[in-house]
Parts: structure tokens; sequence; C-alpha cells
């Protein structure tokens, strides 16, 4: 007797979501099976990778920028319009303008600095579509996310994050002025759905909301975000429970970066062997990881690591 | 609906359909009809016009259609001698005004030269300027406070039609509602004045960014308000034009608005309030005319009058049903959880109240709307200040609460916050509830300002912020004087018993709604506790009361209502709607829970049980160990062994995670036979139990001498020792049917 495949038939199905508008737009979700196993049912969209912009440039072995990461980008480092096209060079499906510079804590950038560096990253990529990401500074968050979606109306971009404590007025504003929200709740279940529903509730249609439920790299609690994101993803489509029904987003490239394994050099930890692979190593296998979690939108710092998950995903989603 | 207003509406309308015809053949014989006529850069047209019926305005010529069909809506003045109901006429009758008042509106900007409003998109009135009018906000405007409409960082608006009788009350009245966040929309005159005059006048900054908005003289010129509100419904409601019930649902829902009608409510006056009525948007007024007091189309009341200037804010917020903004406690001392475990030695306290040495209490208790006044703070005796340095004082904490949703079930749940509320504030230390009140104030918040008053301002305050969904209301009551502190506190200790005895009171097979808590599914992810009057959450935090209200303050919280639907099974406690409800919160991962078996899948837990009862086969009894016991127990493993066999959300048949209270309940694994299986405890928590009425209990189970016949450890440690005791002692249990 031929073996067949057992398969599991979901009742749900998630949301597909359209990030910016004409023809570069982008979209993700669509999918009516669990990550990777497309022999129960389809994924129209492929996982895509955003690629990071900065607003304050970094420097060279600065926390998350050993010279792995930092060469690649050296000559455009202080100009977020440069870097932006050098991402599309690199194979970037869309940009992540990220504004960890506003972070009061950081340089503490005002709206206007940042309406600035968008209004670089656009004017350089065009059509490109723009994902912006505070600097997770609940505060200041609500104050520059509004400000930016403001200054460019309907441009249909991704802004997050969007959490309990702030989704309020990031909501508005993206109903208000014609955007998307990522929500994203600290790895549980429940409070993901609770974050949706209270999105939906202020009145944004849950086609325009994508979920962070909060990203950790190998090594530092990833299995706690490939848990949720499996368990979401079942309630979605085992479920069939509409308010779970979104893709995901993974702000993945600041905590692989960050790590001790990135970071150190060989001299200070000889046995770790050499240091630009590793740290490439360890975006690279976060990245594959969350792909398998279920992950659509990638966000992501490294050209080379960018290259092995772009490659990848075309092969696993071809 | 009143008569009299719907008559006095119904001819405004006619009256304004008439002239405003008669404006627009006027017009159209002039510019002609393709003479473009438009609001200063809008997508909307004329908004009210576009939103409720779909059509867009664009030149003269399109409006005497519009007219034709407010004609149409237009009913008869209903004849002295007829009575039928009212309602729905009268709101036609205001539809058709606000179409006509919004073309009447539309053709003052045909010839900017005669415009008599400032440029579009003005959003700040130079004081220096003549000329104080706005008319319509273009759309930049009303997105970017549409956004504080959605967000919530203004609840609503006011439509001010008219003006109070002076300038001081005009000033005292915009304070009031810039408190409260609220936009105020100005228009109309009550002889020949207007409010945002009278504010001029008085030196008041008016235009957007104040929240002072005039937007015109005439009557017609509240039409901004209901075209702004109509606008908002489109762009953030998602309302498309012509889906009139979306938009004056959105905004019925949505936009906590309001009309305040301030001085002679003429015809004309009663036509636009009724068209606000279609948007659920309540008319307040100063004068006094019929009220019409049934709810309905509004939230609550529809048109209230003779509302004293002093008190019409708080009424219409009232009326509207709006939540207060409280963005920050105002304390002189620094507020936060930060310092809620901060400890206040003997050396740096003011002022101690209450605990061992004088009488102290805290005491929350609902009242009508109409009883009680928002933030009025008394402090009734001594004031902080008036006192020595170092000194112990009686004290009472009065708190008197008022909500539409406000339930009396609720007052001990608001009262045990007061605890940590309190305890926020630096330099304030609160220990304690009920009537053992234990609370010290520092030199520092003395020196920085502190005051009794102020803790009666942080319950306001944190009140609103936090229980806005239930509360309106909140006034305190702060008693320093040891006579009538005494006396208070014998009308709290009935109340106190009164309560407990209410909870106690209350049995599952009376109600029909249970309550879920899927709070810790966080941790333990197919765990659903199901909470019931007789069986609280094992947490021993969450009992019915606490989940209802958690419901009512988070409506798409942890926590919700479980209809039962049909009992499945009354002994072991299954019912229909609990059955499926469990299956599916659980992830499909348990079928079904017994709440009231140890053996027959008993419910499962999450791993923050009290306790934990445990069946011991060879005695045919049960014993209950709880988290502070660390020692052996019969069933050969301590808590934490047992902790890690129970939690995580697994039916374990023989183990079941419980609060340390539910052992008193009448359902204690009564589908085994309840209380009378139990043979051993921990001594500390059998002495927890007896304080809190084990010997009333064992009575009515019929064994009174139950409570001697319960094993502890100094009794014994091991099953072989307990089943000894049971002999020894005649426990019931081994009487009973066999366990297994």
């Amino acid at each position: 007797m031929a073996f067949a495949i057992p398969k599991e038939n979901y009742a749900g199905k998630v949301r597909e979501i359209v990030i910016g508008k004409g023809d570069k737009a982008v979209k993700i979700g669509g999918y009516d099976s669990m990550p990777l196993c497309t022999f129960e049912g389809t994924w129209p969209n492929k996982p895509v990778v955003a690629m990071e912009v900065y607003d304050v440039a970094p420097e060279l072995n600065a926390q998350g920028w050993p010279p792995a990461t930092f060469e690649a980008f050296k000559d455009v480092i202080n100009d977020p319009g440069a870097w932006a096209k050098k991402c599309l060079e690199y194979g970037a499906d869309l940009i992540c303008v990220q504004l960890a510079g506003t972070d009061p804590n950081a340089q503490n950038k005002s709206a206007e600095e940042a309406i600035e560096v968008v209004k670089k990253v656009k004017e350089a990529v065009g059509d490109i579509p723009l994902i912006i990401w505070g600097s997770n500074n609940l505060e200041k968050d609500q104050e520059v996310l509004p400000a930016i979606m403001e200054a460019f109306p309907n441009e249909n971009w991704l802004f997050g994050p969007a959490e309990e404590g702030n989704y309020k007025k990031i909501t508005a504003s993206a109903i208000g002025y014609g955007h998307l929200v990522a929500g994203k709740s600290s790895i549980d279940v429940n409070l993901a759905k609770q974050l949706n529903i209270l999105i939906e509730n202020l009145g944004l249609s849950l086609d325009k909301v994508v979920m962070d439920p909060t990203t950790a790299s190998l090594g530092y609690g990833i299995e706690y975000t490939y848990s949720v994101m499996e368990r979401i993803s079942l309630a979605a489509l085992a479920q069939n429970d509409d308010k779970m029904q979104n893709p995901f987003i993974n702000d993945l490239a600041k905590e692989a970066w960050k790590t001790r394994e990135a970071m150190l050099t060989v001299e200070e930890e000889p046995t770790y062997g050499e240091q630009n692979t590793r740290g490439i190593l360890m975006e690279s296998i976060t990245a594959i990881d969350l792909i398998a979690a279920g992950s659509s939108i990638l966000i992501m710092r490294n050209p080379t690591a960018v290259k092995v998950i772009k490659e990848l995903i075309n092969e696993l989603y071809s | 609906m009143s008569k009299i207003i719907a008559s006095a509406a119904i001819r405004g309308a006619h009256k304004i359909v008439e002239r405003v015809e008669n404006k627009i053949k006027e017009a159209i014989d002039q510019y002609g009809p393709d003479k473009e006529v438009a609001y200063p850069n809008t997508a909307y047209y004329l908004p009210i016009i576009y939103g409720i019926l779909g059509r867009k305005v664009e030149k003269l010529g399109d409006m005497p259609p519009i007219i034709e069909y407010c004609k149409q809506l237009l009913p008869e003045v209903p004849a002295e001698d007829l009575w039928i109901p009212y309602l729905g006429p009268a709101l036609d009758a205001g539809m058709a005004t606000l179409f006509a008042y919004d073309m009447e509106e539309a053709l003052k900007y045909v010839d900017p030269d005669k415009c008599p409003y400032l440029p579009g998109g003005t959003e700040w009135i130079d004081p220096a300027s003549d000329n104080i009018w706005l008319g319509a906000a273009d759309d930049v405007i009303m997105r970017k406070r549409g956004v504080e409409f959605v967000d919530g960082s203004a609840p609503g608006f006011a439509a001010v039609v008219g003006a109070p009788p002076d300038v001081e009350t005009a000033v005292k009245l915009a304070k009031e509602m810039q408190e409260k966040y609220l936009y105020v929309f100005m228009a109309s005159d009550h002889n020949g004045v207007n409010m945002a005059e009278q504010l001029k006048e008085a030196g008041v900054q008016l235009g957007w960014d104040t929240r002072l908005v005039p937007f015109g003289k005439d009557t017609s010129a509240a039409i901004h308000a209901l075209g702004f509100a109509t606008r908002a419904a489109m762009s953030f409601g998602g309302a498309k034009p012509g889906d009139y019930r979306k938009v004056l649902l959105y905004n019925k829902n949505r936009i906590f608005a309001f009309v305040l009608a301030l001085g002679t409510v003429t015809d004309e006056w009663y036509a636009a309030a009724a068209g606000a009525i279609n948007y659920g948007f309540p008319t307040i007024a100063d004068s006094d005319i019929p009220e019409i007091l049934p709810y309905g189309v509004c939230t609550y009341e529809h048109v209230v009058s003779n509302v004293p200037h002093d008190k019409i804010v708080s009424k219409a917020i009232e009326v509207r049903g709006l939540k207060i903004v409280i963005k920050k406690v105002d304390v002189p001392v620094s507020y936060g959880p930060a310092f809620e475990g901060e400890r206040i030695g003997k050396d740096a306290m003011r002022i101690e109240m209450g605990g061992p040495k004088a009488p102290a209490f805290e005491f929350c208790e609902m009242k009508d709307l109409d009883e009680i006044e928002d933030n009025k703070i008394e402090v009734i005796g001594k004031e902080i200040d008036e006192y020595e340095r170092g000194v112990t004082i009686p004290f009472a904490i009065w708190v008197q609460v008022a909500g539409r949703k406000f339930q009396k079930d609720f007052e001990p749940i608001i009262e045990r916050q007061f605890h940590h509320l309190i305890n926020q504030a630096e330099g304030v230390l609160h220990i304690g509830q009920r009537d053992i009140l234990w609370m010290r104030i520092s030199d520092k918040a003395y020196e920085a300002g502190f005051k009794f008053k102020h803790i009666g301002q942080i319950l306001h305050d944190k009140l609103h912020q936090e229980f806005g969904a239930i509360i309106d209301k909140v006034q305190v009551k702060i008693y320093t004087e040891e006579e009538k502190v005494k006396e208070l506190l014998e009308k709290a200790r009935a109340v106190y018993h009164e309560r407990d005895n209410r909870l106690a009171g209350m049995k599952d097979e009376e109600v029909d709604t249970f309550y879920s808590c899927t709070l810790c599914q966080s941790f333990a992810p197919n765990h659903v506790c199901v909470i019931t009057p007789e069986r609280p959450g094992l947490c021993g935090a969450y009992n019915m009361l606490d989940c209802k209200a958690a419901y009512e303050i988070n409506p798409t919280g942890p926590n919700q209502p479980l209809p039962k639907g049909e009992v499945v099974d009354p002994v072991k406690g299954r019912w229909e709607k609990i059955d499926e409800f469990i299956y599916t919160a659980s992830h499909n991962a348990v079928e079904y829970a017994c709440a009231y078996s140890i053996m027959d899948n008993p419910m499962t837990s999450c791993g923050c049980f009290e306790a934990i009862a445990v069946v011991l086969p060879m005695c045919n009894a049960i014993m209950v160990v709880d988290r502070d016991y660390t020692g052996d127990t019969p069933c050969g493993m301590r808590f934490s062994t047992l902790a890690g066999t129970v939690g995580g959300g697994i039916q374990t048949p023989g183990f079941v995670g419980i609060s340390k209270l539910y052992i008193l309940s009448k359902k204690f694994i009564s589908a085994e036979g309840g209380l009378k299986r139990l043979a051993w405890l921990p001594k500390a928590l059998k002495e927890f139990l007896v304080e809190n009425g084990l010997q009333k209990r064992c009575e009515e189970e019929g064994v009174p001498d139950l409570v001697d016949k319960i094993a502890t450890e100094e009794d014994c440690t091991t099953e072989e020792e307990l089943y000894e005791w049971m002999q020894k002692v005649g426990h019931p249990a081994l009487e009973m049917e066999p366990l297994m």
C-alpha cells in the first residue's frame, strides 16, 4: 500500500494583509496551514524580509554593531536614504525604519527629526512600503508614531509596536491617517488576542493589524516565542478563532545582534570561534526558527544573513 | 415624547426649511445653478447630507432636491386635540432641520468676500481679532481632533447654544468643561449674546488648541458640531456615505457629545435638539422646559431641563454617560507603584492614624448619582496641620461612589482597592482594611504639603482612572473626631457583617450565570477556572463578585460571564454550556470538568492554588494541605511535590487545587460526600478554618464533633497513622461509601 501523508484539515485561515500601495505593495498572510506544512494547505504569500535603517548612525562595536554588520553599511551609515537603497540592493522586500534614537534614554530625538529620517528614506526608495518601528518607549512611541502617520497620510505603512499601554493613540491615528498597526503583546496567547480585540474595538479593521508576540533571540528564550506563535497559529487555524487570524512580525535583528555570541571578539572568547560568522549565524538561525514558527515579516540587519534567509524562503515556499 | 417639545420642534423645522428654501432660490437667482458650493478643504461635501443621505452637494443646483426631501420628511404640526406617539415625527423634523442648516451654512461660503468666517483651517484665534467665528472645520483639523476622540484623550464635545446670564458664569462653565477635556463648540445666541463673546470679553483664549471653538452666531452654525461628528463617523468609524444607521450609531456609541442649551429655548433650538437626538446627543437646558426622561434613542435621558449652572456640566456628563479622564493624581507628593512597599518608622512619622492605639476604618458605600457630588472631599474634624507631631488619632475614610453601572455588590471590591491606591503615595503608609486600618504619614510628605484631604483626592482620581467603567462620581469624607469615628464605625461594622452574609448566602443553584477566569493561561495554557458562588477561584483571590466586577470594568478581559445552560449532573456539578466553554477555552484539552468532584474529571489547576485536596484511599477520606505547610503529609508527598502533580492545567483524579475558604463551602467535593470526608489538615490551616466557621459547617453536616476528629501534623503524618487515628476517634469517613 502506498504511503499517504496524514493530513490535518484546518477550519481557519489567516487574513491577507497588504502593506503599502500600488505595484510595490507587499502582501503577507492568507495562509491556511501551519508553517512549512504546505502539504496541508497553502501559503500564497511567502514570508518577507524587512531590512533595518536606523535613525541615528550606530558606531562600530556599539551594542549590536560588531564588524560583520557595521562594515556592510559603513559607507551609508550616516545617510538613512542611502542606507535604505543599499538594503534594497541586498534584497530587502521592505524597509524598516528603526527609531531607536527617539528613546528618551538614548538620544531623545524629536518627532520632527524622526519625520525627517522617514522622509529621506521615502525619497530614496520610492514606493517600497515602509515599516516604522518605535523605540519601545510607550510614552515616546505614542507621540512619535502618530506624528509620522500625520506627516505621511494614506501610505498604508505598518507602524509598531503598539502595546496595551499606548495602542489607543497609535491605533486612532492609524485609522485617521490610513496606516496599519503592529500590536505587541508579551508572550501570551490571551494577551495577544485581547490586544487584537482592543485594537478592533477602537475601529481599526483587523485587516490592518499584524501581531508581534515579542521576539527573543536564539539562546535567549526563542522557545517561548516559538511556543506562543505556534499556539496563536493553532487557535487561528484549528479553532478558527477570528480574533487571532493575523500574521506575525518579528523584530529579531536587535535581539540576535546584542547577544554575547554576536558581540564577543575571538580574543574575548577564544572558544566561540570566528566572530563574523558567529553573528551572522545567530541572526540566520533565529530567523529560520521564526520562519518555522510562522513568521510573515522578519526584521533583519545583516546582508549575508538576509541572503541566506531569502534563499531558504524561496526553497521552502516555492 | 413630550407633545409640547415635539410640536415646537416640528414648528421650528417647518420654519427653518422654508427659510433655507428661500435663501437657496435667491442664491440660484444670483449665481446660477452651476455655481460651486462647498465647505473649505473637505472631501465630505456637505457632511450631514453626504453622511446620512449619501448625496453630494457640489453646486447650488444640487440643493433644491434636498429641500424637497426635507419637505417630505417634515411631519404636520400635531393638532391641539391629537395625541399620538411623537418621537418619530419629531426626529424626522430634526433631521430635516439638520439638512437645511447644512445648506444654509454652506451658502455663506458661496461668495468668499461675504463669508462671515475666518479662513478655513484656522486653529488659533487672535485675541486682537474682531471676528472670532470659525465656521466649518477643514479635514485637517477634523482628522487631528478626531484622533483625540478615538483614543479617548478627548471624551467628547459640548455643543453650546446661546449664552449663560453673565461673563463670570461663562468662564466658569468653559473652565469646567476644559478640565474634563471636553471640546466646547459654540453657536447661536441668547438675547444677542453668544458664550464665545463672553469668553472673549473675559480675555479667555479661544480656538481649537484651547478646545473652545466658536462656530458662529447663527443657530445654523451649530450644524458644524454635527458635521464634525458625521465626518468622524465616516473617517474613523468606517461608515460609508449614506449608511445613516452606522453614522448615527457610531456617534451614539463613541462620541460622547451633548447639547447645552443656555437661554430661552426657541422653536428653532427645539428643532435642532431633535436633530441632535438622532445622533444620541441629549440636550441639557438651564431654562424650565418640558423634559424627555425615558431612555430610547439616547443612552439615558433625552432632554433634561432647569439645571442650575453650577450643576449643568456634571449633569450633562451623567446624562450622556460620559467618562471623566484623569491624567495625573493631584497630590503634592510623588505617586506610583514604586512607593507601595515603603515603610514609615516612628522616627520619620508625622502622624499615625488607627492601628492598635486608636479606632480607624475605611468604608465604601454606593449612592445614587443625585445624592453625591463628584470630587467633593471634606475633612470633618481637624486637618493634619492642627495636630502635634507624633500623635496617634482616630480616623475614618468614608467613600461614596455612584455610577449608572455600579452595583451594591461592588462596594467591597472597590473598598479593597483603597489599600494599594493609598499606599502608592510617597510618604503614606496604609496597612490593613475595614476596621483594622492603620496608617502613617511621614514628616517628608507633611512638609511637601500632604494633607488628609489628599487621601480623598487619591481615591477620587484613581477610582475614576481605574474603575471609570463602573464609577461616575466619587465623594470622600474623612473623619478625625473620635466620637464621630466611633459612631460611624458601628454603622460600617453592621455593613461589613451584612456583606459577609450576603456572599455566604449565594447558591450555585440560584444563579444562571457563572464566571470564567483564564488569567493564568499565560503560564498554564489549557487551564480554565469556572468560578461559581460556592466555588471561589483556587487562588483565593477571585470570588464570583470579583469576577463580575472585573468583567464590568474590562469586558474583553479574562473574566467572562458563562451562562450555565441545562444541568447535566447536579451532584458532580456539570452544566451543558459550562462543559462547552471548558472544552473550547482549554483548547480542546479538557473535555469537561466536575465542579464538585475530586474523583471524576476534577477541575484543572494553574498552579496558584492556595491548597490541594488529596484522596487517601486506605482511609476512604481526603486531606488538604496548604502552601504554607512544608512538612510531610499522610499522602506521602509534601505540598511542593503535590503542586507539581496537580498544576499546569491537567486533570488528575484524586487531586484538586482549591482555595482555603472553599473547604467551608457546601459544595466542597460534595459529589464525594463533602466535609465529612476531611480527615487531615495542617494545624495552622485548621485554626484558620475554625476562625472562619468550621464548627458551624460541621454542625450543618450533622457531625458536630467533626472538628476534633480532623487530625493535624501533631497527631500523625502518615496514612497508616491517620487510619489508626480515624478508627480511634470514630471518623465518619470510615463509614462512608468507598471513594474508589
